[in-house]
């Protein structure tokens, strides 16, 4: 979680010692998959919520409407906050 | 040296993963380092170097822009790796170095790009620097220039290719060859 905050928010001051940090915990290949996952999804987070879209569904599974949507899960995605705070 | 070392050729023994790595080596992006580095768990590897090579080679929108689109997002972030490469079908088909400069910083007042271009270009330069501004304004602007298909096309692009870049910028890698 530490790496994955880091390379959202802060990817220069990613260093050795970050990287000790990282390799104590997860293998090579642990590493490669941890890589593969963020490629697949750290963009879009960006990306999806630009285009202001929200589930389709609720928390309790009803089919709702954008508007109401947005209203339960908020305008703004959690993984953008620390965008927001720069 | 990276951080994270690939695998060599001769571990690799999928046929469909290595002819994947085949497809990137000529394409020139990513060159052999990144897909043998993922090649460590190969079924997402493949997936994965699927979808970077349709998004940057196929689709509507030029293979060119989306190209210079790439090198501006790798060198926002500093990334040594995937700045440094080059797609060999863009620069056979006429790219440059000049205009991947202008892309890259002067591009709003450049005369190597039309307005359709610079739109996508201030799409790439905002989207992770001030994603604020990419509002419902700039998309109807952006839809004066590009279909709904294509826009999402440039989008999927640009977030595939901006946490690439962060990811090897982390692993402090650099291109296999000079």
């Amino acid at each position: 979680m530490r790496y994955v905050e880091i390379v959202s928010t802060d990817v220069d001051s990613f260093g050795d010692e970050e990287w000790d940090d990282l390799r104590a915990h997860l293998s090579e290949d642990e590493i490669a998959e941890l890589g593969m996952f963020l490629v697949g999804n750290l963009g879009f987070h960006t990306f999806f919520g630009s285009l202001k879209f929200f589930p389709m569904f609720s928390p309790d599974g009803r089919l709702v409407s954008q508007e109401e949507s947005a209203a339960i899960y908020g305008d703004r995605p959690e993984s953008l906050q620390g965008e927001a705070a720069e | 040296m990276s951080r994270l070392a690939p695998l060599e050729l001769d571990q690799i023994e999928d046929p469909e993963l290595r002819d994947l790595i085949t497809q990137c080596v000529e394409l020139g992006v990513p060159d052999e380092l990144f897909p043998r580095i993922i090649a460590r768990v190969p079924a997402q590897a493949k997936t994965l170097l699927g979808v970077m090579l349709e998004l940057h080679t196929k689709g509507t929108v030029d293979h060119q822009l989306k190209e210079i689109i790439r090198i501006q997002l790798a060198r926002f972030v500093d990334d040594p790796y995937f700045s440094a490469l080059r797609s060999k079908k863009a620069m056979d088909a006429g790219l440059t170095e000049e205009r991947i400069d202008a892309g890259c910083d002067d591009y709003e007042d450049s005369e190597l790009f039309t307005d359709a271009e610079r739109m996508a270009l201030r799409f790439s330069d905002q989207l992770f620097l001030d994603p604020d501004k990419v509002d419902k304004i700039f998309y109807d602007q952006m839809r004066e220039y590009y279909t709904d298909a294509q826009i999402m096309e440039i989008g999927t692009f640009l977030a595939i290719y901006h946490a690439a870049h962060l990811f090897m910028k982390t692993l402090n890698a650099r291109p296999l060859a000079a």
